[in-house]
């Protein structure tokens, strides 16, 4: 062989060593779309099982995951090679929650490969946040994955990749300081609470309006001993639920102004046309409670409480903006944190992405094949030169049946690795290596052997 | 112990109290806030033990001069601070108390020895009496405008969602409320027992229990201000921003008027102590 053809064949090569599964994150947050949207593509959690049922029918994907909160909504899924699934998963969220397709593809991003594998490291690590280092996300995430291994949705890669991004999360909880401090926006709630208010314990905190946003807060203020919530909700029946989950009290939607003097801590999550809340009513309300401070926190969409009321003695008004402002002046201390957790990130990433590329047997397709064509040229040049006086059109067919003879004998075997580098890495690697050993291949495994550089 | 000594020896220690005030600030570990208390604490005593020596100097409380009297007014103040500190978490305005102290002593050994004789017909038990009830009532008006103007600061950051890295070591807006309400009540007490105490004092010695003089009637409308502002918290609930702004006008009256009198009009409280 030439060093030209030797060349090529190691291009070749570098360009088919990577995975023969592909790993793709495909979603919006809250960087890149807005609270209304997000709300529209939200996935209620009994819901999720069903939906990646439909999501694996739909779309050409292998494994999917969920990941859906008040911040983004995030479809992690793994296809096989050369598969197109933005387009089919772009369709999929447009058909589920009504919204046009042409508005998820404007505010969606998708990643794919080692850059998937990162973004689902860094959302459980929390660095992807809104509040970079708040611990709910991690949660979220569990739970979401459970829900999909539950539904068989989650099996072999997803199921690594997933519990993998739980133990970086740990990672960079235990050894940078980013979640250390008091950074999601319930907790930036409460220590603002606890600038104003001498004592929780025998303050009331009203919810207007049962979003999850606000129930997270509400959990907070119990979690920080607030003597009382009242719930109050458009729904009755979800007020009643929610106020029974804090041993608190419901109340109906249409009266809750009755009892708006109780409360110190109000937490508005409803969504209105207009305000629900402005200057002049508020003078009743702080007449009949004696002007004792007030604490409004906006979680609402639009919202709530008019900002106006921030303007009145003793009230104190946030919205989600201000209450991200606040909780951001821990920033500069957590910024070298979040350097530090971006290199675990990574790290890590690498790691695993070691591991599935392991499991590819591309490498080994490329070799096989290369070795029995490789053996095919060389016997029909002998075969040639001993026919001599032969047509043109007889040495294309020659030539046609023996590449015929080589693709029959290689389709089972390539077809079995294929589908076991899907369903099976320890047996893919096995049979792989069987391979290279009953042909006498090349060590081609160009991502085994750069593994082996590394470590 | 000569009342010099003392002075100096109280200065080192508000200074070290100012300085540990300032720290824990910076870096609020209890065992600051302990070092700012002590040193502020024993800083006071000596303050104290110097100017009871030198009452017993003039032979009656020691307020013969502006310099005298700034100088109880800022022992007192300390002395007050501590006490409160004892119930409150106050420990941030120790950084502040801190220099009043300091300033205080610092004028009174710079002043030393320059203070008029006090005229013989004051010369009576009443006298430390109705002085020392003043001051402490001033103290508590004091210590009540600063807490109204760390209040004032942290409210302001409040409404304008910017929170300082300061203003999280301070005590909640609600704390700093009721503790203005606690001073003030307390001022507002000793300064009428003050008065009480100056009414019998002038009944039984001049036979006058009243006379219409610069002290008396400013003293009268600090009364009736701290009286309004009283009233008006406990009847109608004003608090938060303005009951802070009118605590801190109070006390801003009450000082100017306290000085300008002394340096500008005659009268029995001022003829004698000018």
């Amino acid at each position: 062989m030439s060093d030209g053809t030797a060349r090529v064949h190691r291009l070749d090569a570098d360009r088919e060593a990577e995975p023969h599964v592909e790993l793709w994150v495909f979603g919006l947050n809250h960087r890149t779309a807005p609270v209304e949207l997000r709300e529209r593509l939200a996935f209620p959690e009994q819901d999720v099982a069903e939906v990646l049922r439909r999501a694996l029918a739909a779309a050409p994907v292998e494994e999917a995951v969920l990941i859906s909160t008040c911040n983004r909504v995030e479809l992690v899924a793994v296809s096989a090679r050369d598969v197109d699934v933005v387009e089919p998963v772009t369709q999929f969220f447009a058909r589920e929650r009504g919204v046009p397709a042409t508005t998820i593809a404007s505010h969606s991003y998708v990643h794919r490969g080692r850059q998937a594998l990162q973004h689902v490291f860094r959302v459980a690590s929390s660095l992807d946040s809104m509040m970079v280092g708040e611990p709910q996300i991690l949660g979220q995430m569990k739970e979401q994955f459970r829900l999909a291994v539950e539904g068989a949705a989650a099996s072999r890669i997803l199921r690594r990749c997933f519990e993998r991004s739980f133990t970086v999360a740990k990672r960079v909880r235990s050894e940078t300081g980013v979640a250390g401090k008091a950074v999601s926006l319930s907790s930036a709630a409460v220590e603002l609470a606890k600038r104003i208010f001498d004592d929780l314990g025998d303050k009331t905190a009203m919810l207007i309006g049962a979003g999850k946003m606000s129930e997270l807060a509400a959990r907070h203020f119990v979690g920080n001993g607030i003597a009382s919530v009242i719930v109050t909700n458009r729904s009755f029946d979800r007020a009643v639920e929610l106020a029974r989950s804090f041993g608190g009290t419901p109340v109906p939607f249409e009266r809750y102004q009755q009892y708006l003097p109780l409360a110190d801590v109000v937490l508005g999550s409803v969504t209105t046309s207009g305000h629900l809340l402005g200057p002049s009513q508020l003078h009743e309300v702080l007449r009949a409670r004696r002007r004792k401070p007030m604490f409004f926190i906006d979680l609402g969409v639009p919202r709530n409480f008019d900002p106006a009321i921030n303007d009145l003695d003793n009230v104190y008004l946030y919205n989600i903006d201000d209450l991200a402002h606040v909780a951001d002046d821990h920033r500069s201390e957590r910024e070298k944190e979040a350097v530090r957790a971006e290199e675990i990130v990574r790290e890590e990433t690498d790691r695993f992405w070691r591991w599935i590329s392991r499991r590819d047997v591309t490498p080994t397709i490329v070799a096989l094949r290369g070795k029995l064509d490789g053996i095919r040229k060389n016997e029909l040049e002998r075969a040639l030169g001993a026919l001599r006086k032969l047509e043109p059109d007889e040495r294309r067919a020659l030539e046609a049946m023996t590449q015929a003879i080589v693709n029959k004998i290689l389709h089972p075997p390539l077809s079995v690795l294929k589908q076991l580098a899907l369903q099976d890495a320890t047996e893919a690697a096995q049979v792989a290596e069987l391979v290279h050993r009953l042909f006498a291949l090349e060590p081609a495994r160009a991502s085994e052997a750069t593994d082996d550089d590394e470590e | 112990m000569s009342e010099a000594l003392l002075l100096r020896l109280a200065i080192l220690l508000y200074l070290a109290g100012t300085v540990c005030g300032g720290l824990s600030l910076v870096n609020p570990r209890d065992a600051m806030r302990r070092a700012t208390a002590i040193s502020l604490a024993a800083g006071f005593l000596l303050q104290g033990a110097g100017i009871v020596v030198r009452s017993f100097e003039v032979g009656t409380i020691a307020v013969g001069n502006l310099a005298e009297q700034g100088a109880l007014f800022a022992c007192l103040l300390v002395g007050v601070y501590l006490l409160a500190q004892l119930r409150y978490r106050l420990a941030v305005l120790g950084a502040v108390v801190g220099p009043i102290g300091f300033v205080g002593a610092l004028v009174a050994l710079v002043a030393h020895g320059g203070a008029q004789d006090v005229p013989p017909f004051l010369r009576s038990p009443w006298l430390p009496v109705h002085v020392t009830l003043a001051f402490l009532g001033n103290a508590a008006f004091g210590l009540a405008c600063l807490v109204s103007l760390v209040y004032l600061w942290q409210e302001r950051q409040l409404k304008s969602h910017s929170l300082r890295p300061l203003a999280r070591r301070l005590p909640p807006l609600e704390t700093l409320d009721n503790v203005n309400f606690k001073f003030l009540g307390w001022g507002f007490v000793l300064l009428t027992m003050s008065i009480v105490s100056g009414v019998l004092w002038a009944e039984l010695s001049f036979g006058r229990f009243w006379s219409w003089e610069p002290r008396t009637i400013w003293t009268t409308i600090i009364w009736l201000l701290y009286a309004v502002l009283l009233h008006g918290r406990v009847t109608v609930g004003w608090g938060g921003r303005r009951a802070a702004a009118l605590t801190i006008v109070g006390f801003g009256v009450l000082f100017v008027a306290f000085i300008g009198v002394n340096v500008l009009t005659p009268g029995r409280h001022a003829e004698s102590f000018g």
